[in-house]
């Protein structure tokens, strides 16, 4: 090969030893350094290990995010230095209207204030709401994320709880189904985004497989991709075949690890099905469905690759991960795009937050828990 | 894990008796569910294998063709040198080699650092350990577009943007949180005495975790290489971020890139899907090979969560 190709990976390779040495340096450096302030040996050395982290963590995440707390309060397009303009790009983002209907039929181009889009409408009876925005892009978005999490995560976590108790029963091969099952899990999201889009094409499987019972009520086969409505139940529709894998290792691990003395206690109180699922499955499995809640509710907040990959129609949004992606990287709105990214550092970490608030009421800890 | 805890109630169930019938009902129902199950997992896989081995006219030829008549194995070929024809470097030996370096760069470094850390975290006391441990597992749910914006620009300000720097060294700084909680479960349970016995042969702290705890941590190890691999080599924000030179591109961005330069009326989806399934085959392969690390490896960290 020529010295082009190695002209692109070697200076990486330097760099990528050089930084592996001082990462070592700085681990015997802070060692050294304690030893001579007189701490113990142990204390030294554990806190001489974790340095690698905690200047990663420094850099990457305390500077980073107060870097783009800053960066939301300025205009900044990446060739002009950034520029403070206060609130200015919230002001923007919250510049929302709520106006009443006279009809529910009525076009919200009538009523909303100039340049701001319809976000949702609300019908009540004869007339209604219509709650527009001027970043419309980006409510539309929150709104698609929104409704996304709010349907994916209870439905995927019933779904995947489901698969665990059937897994669970004495069936054979359970090994094998458990690999079968996570299948969806290990494919590339770009690889599986791609294939959703062209199995929910015009022609593609989805409609293919509908064609024939459609045609038999005479309707016409769903246009996935164009119709703003159907978004967000193709993109809910996608998102089952992944998630029940991926919950459902870790709730069938949960199960296999509930002592079986329960069930035969439960049993000798003449306990049926479902009081023994209600009252020893559930709260035993607990904490296993508290690590799935938390995981699947900040992964669902963050889908990415399906939104680059399957584009949706303007008046549906996207993923909110991907419209701030796009907002920075597309259109260089760095200020904006980091006023955007705390709005939703605000709300995963809320939503995070109320499910850690709600644990202490169903989550149930075994005894004095285990781990260290 | 306690399969043979499980074995004693299921017993009675073969016994013929009375329930005999309810319980051939019930089986037949789970396996009837499962199996539904299994084809919704499957078909959709199928239909990438199925549709990257197909002519274009049939590709919307109407009808469930799942097995392609005939079948066209040169569309993985074929999808190459299209590529190659809109931008000559991209080569798949080119496309496969920037994915490998992303990949084991940024896994070794990933695997390495994790340890030193989780050691740290594990084996040692010090003031602030458990308050430190809890903020590094706070860390995941900071959503990782936060910090894209200034990232980029701390690469940008460094000159390495359009290089592999971003993409691979950084690892070394225990960038995945979840990988040292993994780790740190599994030295606890490695039982005090190895380390001691190890003291009083007079092994300093770096000899003690190289040849001792290193050894003794494969096994968690290997399933956090499986895990590591799956996740850098799938890896596309960053990618799509940092890189902007089609060469440098690994196959995440190769596929998009593909995927753009098609036009709408006519995306050839035969072969798109031979890219996917070429992307997604190493991972399958090593999937199948290494499961049993990869489903323990989510596992330890939920079950003790």
């Amino acid at each position: 090969m020529d010295l082009g190709v190695l002209n692109q990976f070697l200076p990486t390779l330097v760099r990528y030893v050089l930084v592996a040495l001082g990462v070592l340096g700085l681990i015997y450096g802070v060692y050294k350094l304690q030893r001579k302030l007189g701490v113990r040996q142990e204390a030294a050395t554990g806190r001489a290990l974790v340095m690698p982290w905690v200047l990663g963590f420094v850099v990457f995440n305390v500077f980073a995010i107060g870097a783009s707390l800053y960066l939301s309060f300025t205009d900044y397009n990446l060739f002009r230095a950034p520029e403070w303009i206060g609130f200015e790009n919230y002001r923007q983002l919250f510049d929302l209207s709520l106006v009443p209907l006279e009809t529910a039929e009525q076009r919200s181009s009538e009523v909303l204030p100039r340049r701001h889009d319809e976000i949702v409408r609300l019908t009540v009876g004869d007339g209604g709401f219509v709650l527009g925005a001027r970043e419309s892009d980006f409510w539309r978005s929150m709104r698609l994320t929104l409704i996304y999490a709010i349907v994916t995560v209870p439905l995927g976590l019933a779904g995947a709880l489901g698969l665990a108790l059937l897994l669970n029963q004495k069936i054979k091969g359970v090994g094998a189904w458990r690999v079968l099952f996570y299948l969806p899990a290990v494919l590339p999201a770009v690889a599986t985004a791609l294939l959703w889009r062209w199995m929910f094409s015009q022609s593609g499987l989805v409609n293919q497989i509908l064609r024939p019972f459609l045609d038999v009520f005479g309707m016409d086969t769903p246009q996935w991709l164009t119709n703003p409505t159907l978004s967000p139940v193709l993109f809910i529709i996608i998102s089952f075949w992944g998630v029940f894998g991926a919950n459902t290792v870790i709730l069938l691990a949960g199960l296999k690890g509930i002592p079986q003395e329960l069930y035969e206690a439960a049993d000798i109180d003449g306990a049926g099905d479902w009081a023994k699922f209600r009252n020893v499955t559930v709260p035993m499995l607990s904490p296993a469905i508290f690590y799935n809640l938390v995981v699947s509710l900040i992964g669902a907040l963050q889908v990415f690759e399906v939104a680059a990959f399957i584009p949706t129609p303007t008046e549906a949004g996207t993923f909110l991960n991907w419209t701030i992606f796009q907002e920075a990287f597309s259109f260089r709105n760095m200020g904006m795009a980091s006023a955007m990214a705390w709005i939703m550092l605000i709300i995963v970490l809320g939503l995070t937050a109320l499910v850690f608030r709600s644990s202490s009421a169903w989550v149930f800890y075994q005894g004095a828990r285990e781990g260290n | 894990m306690n399969s043979t805890v499980a074995q004693p109630t299921l017993k009675p169930l073969h016994e013929p008796g009375p329930s005999q019938r309810g319980f051939q009902v019930r089986r037949i129902i789970i396996y009837a569910l499962l199996g539904l199950g299994a084809a919704l997992v499957l078909i959709p896989f199928f239909w990438m294998i199925s549709t990257s081995l197909k002519t274009e006219d049939q590709l919307f030829r109407p009808g469930l063709n799942l097995i392609p008549n005939p079948a066209m194995p040169g569309n993985y070929v074929e999808v190459w040198s299209r590529l190659s024809s809109i931008n000559e470097s991209m080569t798949f030996w080119r496309i496969m080699a920037n994915t490998l370096f992303i990949t084991i760069l940024a896994m070794f470094g990933e695997i390495m650092s994790a340890a030193i850390v989780a050691y740290g975290f594990a084996r040692f006391k010090w003031r602030g350990r458990d308050i430190l441990f809890a903020l590094m597992l706070a860390t995941v749910m900071i959503p990782g577009i936060v910090t894209r914006v200034p990232g980029f620009l701390i690469w940008r300000s460094l000159g390495l943007l359009d290089t592999y720097d971003p993409l691979t060294w950084p690892s070394l700084f225990a960038w995945g949180p979840l990988y040292v909680f993994l780790i740190r479960q599994f030295f606890l349970s490695i039982p005090r005495e190895i380390e001691e016995a190890a003291i009083i042969d007079g092994a300093n702290t770096m000899q003690i975790f190289i040849y001792i705890m290193l050894p003794l941590i494969r096994p968690i190890l290997l399933a956090i290489a499986v895990l590591s691999f799956q996740g850098n080599w799938n890896n596309f924000q960053g990618p799509l971020l940092y890189l902007s030179t089609p060469e440098k591109f690994p196959l995440a961005l190769a596929m998009r890139f593909f995927d753009q330069s098609l036009s709408k009326e006519a995306p050839q989806w035969q072969y798109m899907m031979a890219m996917a399934t070429m992307m997604a085959a190493p991972i399958l392969a090593i999937y199948f090979l290494a499961q049993k690390q990869f489903l323990d490896g989510i596992n330890v960290g939920a079950v003790k969560g």
